[in-house]
């Protein structure tokens, strides 16, 4: 889906000999409109990191002193960890599960539309909302729950374990954001085309031999696409984290995001302007590296 | 990737008509009309994962706040009380923040599928001009660009064009959905036959005759999923809302949330009443049209 | 606004949905725009006041104001984000806020109005203003005028310290014995709410320091030190603060045992049904419990860090204070509205009705019977600027305060926030 290639999109293009106006009539209010809203504040923050100013007020040029003092600051290199390595697994999770509910759905089960529509819902409810939800139910219910049970270990609220926040998190998230990828799932093992399976039914393979052997390799470019794009959401994650344990505790769930945001109502603004540049060109080079893997592979 | 899913013949025999357009069975291995019992059981086990968040939040609203505090979300009220939701009401202001929501939303999905479906058009059928081509990928880049990296800059902007207000936070949803839409409109564009546009042309057709009259309305399935998605990123966002709008009496419905964490945070049937109030109706939208959102994202995913 | 709006718009076909869309735009284009003008011949002015306890108390203040003259309009607003508000240039008119950390950029970017022109500057205690100085100032002005000056100790409650038959302690080891006593009886000693990081820092770190350190001479050698902050300097967190954390560790196993998922709003609830003899709470607390036990007898006392009664202190800080933002196109109506505010009437009133202590050089001795046990160390000048106040926000003390009470070792903590604070010295 998200990959169109040049020989793909031109393949019918005929040879006007002028491009009417209208075309670029067409294109041009998306053009300004990104710049103004996109192009221009990316260069503004790149700007205002190489300054100690606070978002209004006087100030002046420090050069580099903002990126020396982020490479040394353990709080910033520990949110990039948590981040990355949160953004990781919630990926895994999510495909996993994902994949594996697809496939569920795609087969010949018993009230095929509820359950479909049942399993997408969730990717309509807001993430803050949803995390104010789990917040309550981590904090009052299951610890209530585990006590009534008598199962020590859950009744501390997962949300004040430091060693184990970052679940809960993963937990939110992948509820969140399973529904959209099954749906692109389902999309990729619809295409597949039925006498393959019957093919390989014939030669006598199991149903797990297929799955390996068939329903993944051909829909290769359905999950490359689904772990890009889960990867790139995740990474930028705020408005769960805030709604479940607002970066801590201590400072264990603090996001990339969250640091940057938190530096702008802190009196940090050029400083997290440096965070936010370097983390600018981090998401570039993955996405440039996620394209490179793709254009191998996809043929989507 | 081929036509296979609509063309495919119709093998379960058990189904009735598909809604989502999969009649094809992919893994028919046998040809009776057995359903499979035992993932039918695990897949609805599994739904509690999605019910019990919902149940909960749906239990909580209609309790009484000397219930609601005993931590127990598992019961169901006693007695049933809708005094939440008168409060919840009050406090976020519902009818006017729900307006707000709403209008935010509308002029989000509205601009996103003219601006992008304009931007796609032109680009899909200029695409052997490289201005059109790099253009496509300019937008195309901020599908990876970190949103944190230009949310302050964004604030001063707007604020120095005086749009710190639900018109700037829909201007701004839009210019977000902007990469991703053209990307699929441009996909799905591709699909179009060409010919039909020639011999409108012939009959004398401008471009812009020949987008609206023809294109536009071609478009439609594939603009019932990227309007899909605008409305919900724009309906949920919680980050844009509360940085760009200065006027508080101007916030949607995701922000106010925030005043039941602290200001009234023992009131957790209120708390839960104004959660139940800002998803119910995405979730009743979602229930008109799932069947669209089903079938135009697996068709938009496969064009 | 247009709440009609909202009702659901009838079968849509699509021109239909194209105009309901543009109606609902113009709609929000105009309330967007009718908005900061408002009512013909008066001035809005924004008015910023966000503490939850007292949100109510100036709706109350803002339509008495409203009766008195028809010339200015308040708008209260508690929502808004202040950095977003400054950078776009609207900040509210007349910002009523806590005095400490998160006001420092404003003041030192002189981002805030000199108001040493007005008639209510002179009134203001001179014992207040190097308190005010210790947080953040801007050479040669009068940035905020402090509104309500709060001290905060141990609330403890009277009934359950009768009913035990312990008295007050006055040192460590007798307050280890109280909480012996309660601990054996089977009642939560403290009632501690880690899930609000705030509340860490505002108790448990800013007690245990204050009782033990010079607070206002700590930070001052610290700021000397500069980005020389670390093991071999005059001072640092990791030399300085390893005692009062050792503390704070102590007193934490004295609390309930679910403290890590309680928020302040449980805390109150909690502590007001009689769960704990203890609560680490400022006087703003005070009319939280009354919501839940109006007869409530509740009583005060600093927290003792050490085995020697003439360390005990009292945490104070500058509640509430007055400010006018340079950039405010509307500052005569702001100051009009503040010197409303400042009329000794009324501002006595609030800060009797909030247990807060006044301002004003002639402001009248707190008669609240929660607060005496604190007046005797306000009388003194027994008392310190919280030292969590004093760290600039940049530094997450409050979440590093959080992690020392859930269990983590103090040093390694400690010695994060001196290297916070280096790196901080370094850029700013």
């Amino acid at each position: 889906m998200a990959v169109v290639t040049p020989s793909q999109v031109s393949r019918k293009v005929h040879k006007p000999q002028r491009v009417g106006a209208t075309y670029y009539a067409f294109l041009l209010p998306v053009l300004v409109l990104f710049s103004l809203a996109i192009t221009l504040p990316a260069i503004m923050g790149i700007f205002y990191s190489f300054t100690n100013s606070v978002g209004f007020g006087d100030y002046y040029f420090i050069g580099v002193i903002n990126y020396i003092a982020l490479f040394s600051d353990p709080t910033i290199l520990g949110a990039y960890g948590f981040t990355i390595g949160f953004s990781l697994v919630t990926v895994a999770v999510v495909n996993v599960a994902a994949f594996l509910l697809a496939i569920g759905l795609t087969s010949r089960i018993r009230g095929k539309v509820a359950l479909r529509a049942l399993y997408v819902l969730p990717m309509v409810v807001s993430g803050i909302v949803i995390a104010y939800v789990f917040n309550f139910l981590f904090s009052n219910s299951l610890p209530e729950l585990a006590s009534a049970l008598g199962i020590a270990p859950l009744e501390k609220s997962l949300l004040a374990n430091p060693d184990l926040a970052w679940v809960a998190i993963v937990i939110v998230t992948a509820w969140q954001a399973i529904p959209s990828t099954i749906l692109i799932y389902i999309a990729g093992i619809l295409a597949i085309p039925s006498d393959v399976y019957e093919a390989a039914a014939l030669d006598g393979a199991s149903g797990a031999r297929q799955l390996w052997s068939i329903t993944v390799p051909l829909t290769a470019g359905y999950i490359l696409i689904n772990v890009i794009i889960g990867f790139k959401n995740f990474l930028n994650s705020y408005d769960i984290i805030v709604g479940l344990t607002n970066g801590g505790p201590g400072t264990s769930t603090t996001s990339i995001a969250m640091s940057i945001f938190n530096g702008f109502t802190n009196g940090d603004y050029s400083y997290q302007m440096a965070n936010a540049t370097i983390f600018f060109f981090i998401a570039i080079a993955i996405a440039l590296l996620q394209l490179r893997v793709t254009r191998g592979k996809a043929s989507v | 990737m081929t036509s296979q899913i609509s063309l495919a013949p119709p093998s379960t025999g058990g189904e009735r008509t598909p809604v989502n357009g999969d009649s094809a069975h992919p893994r028919a291995r046998t040809r009776g009309e057995r359903f499979n019992w035992p993932v039918t059981i695990a897949l609805l086990v599994c739904t509690l994962a999605v019910l019990i968040p919902l149940y909960v939040t749906l239990t909580m609203a209609f309790k009484t706040t000397a219930q609601a505090v005993d931590g127990n979300a598992f019961s169901l009220p006693a007695p049933f009380s809708v005094d939440g939701f008168v409060q919840a009401w009050t406090l976020t202001d519902f009818p006017r923040s729900f307006a707000i929501s709403i209008g935010v939303s509308v002029i989000s999905v509205v601009g996103t599928i003219i601006l992008s479906a304009f931007a796609a058009f032109a680009i899909s059928r200029n695409w052997n001009r490289r201005f059109f081509r790099w253009s496509f990928y300019y937008l195309l880049a901020a599908i990876f660009l970190p949103f944190p990296v230009l949310a302050l800059s964004q604030v001063k902007l707007t604020g120095l064009l005086h749009l710190d207000n639900p018109i700037g936070v829909a201007i701004l949803h839009i210019t977000f959905q902007l990469g991703f839409s053209v990307l699929l409109f441009t996909a799905f564009l591709r699909s179009i036959p060409e010919e039909l546009e020639e011999s409108a042309r012939l009959d004398g057709a401008s471009t812009a005759q020949v987008f609206w009259q023809l294109i536009f309305p071609l478009l439609a399935p594939m603009s019932a999923t990227v309007g899909i998605f605008a409305f919900l990123a724009s309906w949920n966002d919680f980050v844009m809302p509360s940085l760009i709008t200065s006027n508080p009496a101007l916030q949607t419905l995701p922000v106010l949330q925030q005043i039941f964490q602290t200001q009234f945070s023992n009131n957790y049937n209120v708390s839960f009443a104004s959660y139940l109030m800002a998803m119910a109706p995405a979730i009743i939208v979602y229930l008109f049209t799932q069947r669209w959102v089903m079938s135009g994202v697996t068709q938009g995913a496969i064009k | 606004m247009h709440p009609q709006r909202s009702t659901p718009l009838p079968a849509l076909s699509r021109r239909s949905f194209l105009v309901g869309a543009g109606a609902i735009g113009a709609g929000l284009a105009l309330a967007g725009c009718a908005a900061p003008g408002g009512a013909a011949g008066a001035t809005e002015i924004s008015f910023y006041v966000s503490k939850p306890e007292v949100i109510g108390y100036f709706d109350t203040l803002i339509a008495e104001f409203h009766k008195t003259q028809s010339t200015v309009r308040v708008i209260r607003d508690s929502t808004s984000n202040m950095s977003a508000d400054f950078v776009r240039n609207r900040p509210p008119d007349l910002g009523c806020w806590n005095y400490n950390f998160s006001m420092v950029q404003f003041v030192e970017r002189g981002a805030l109005s000199d108001l040493s022109d007005i008639s209510e500057a002179d009134r203001i205690n001179p014992d207040i203003k190097p308190l005010l100085a210790a947080t953040a100032d801007y050479p040669g002005r009068t940035s905020v005028i402090p509104y309500s000056l709060t001290a905060a100790s141990v609330l403890y409650n009277r009934d359950l310290f009768e009913q035990y038959g312990v008295a007050v302690p006055t040192t460590w080891d007798e307050l280890v014995r109280v909480c012996e006593v309660f601990l054996a009886a089977g009642i939560s000693p403290f009632f501690n709410t880690y899930k609000d990081t705030w509340t860490v820092a505002q108790g448990l770190f800013d007690y245990t320091v204050g009782g033990m350190l010079d607070v206002s001479a700590f930070f001052t050698k610290l700021k000397t030190e500069g980005t020389a902050v670390d093991a071999r300097s005059a001072v640092s967190f990791q030399k300085d603060f390893e005692e009062p954390m050792t503390r704070l560790g102590e007193l934490a196993k004295y609390a309930n045992s679910n403290a890590a998922s309680r928020g302040y709003g449980d805390g109150n609830l909690a502590f007001a049904q009689g769960k704990a003899a203890m609560y680490l709470q400022g006087p703003w607390a005070l009319n939280e419990f009354a919501k839940t036990n109006p007869a409530m007898k509740v009583g005060t006392f600093p927290l003792p860090v050490t085995n020697d009664p003439g360390d005990l202190k009292v945490r104070v800080n500058v509640d509430l204070a007055l400010w006018i933002p340079e950039v405010s196109t509307k500052k005569d109506a702001a100051r009009q509205f503040l010197s409303f505010l400042m009329q000794p009437e009324i501002q006595n009133k609030y800060n009797a009705d909030n247990n807060a202590f006044g301002t004003t050089k002639d402001a009248p001795p707190t008669t609240n019977p929660a607060l005496v046990g604190m007046q005797q160390y306000y009388d003194d000048a027994a008392f310190y600027l919280g030292a969590s106040q004093l760290i600039p926000s940049g530094i997450p003390v409050a979440n590093y305060a959080q992690s020392i009470a859930l269990g983590s070792s103090p040093i390694p903590v400690l010695k994060q926030i001196d290297g916070d604070w280096a790196r901080l010295a370094l850029r700013s």
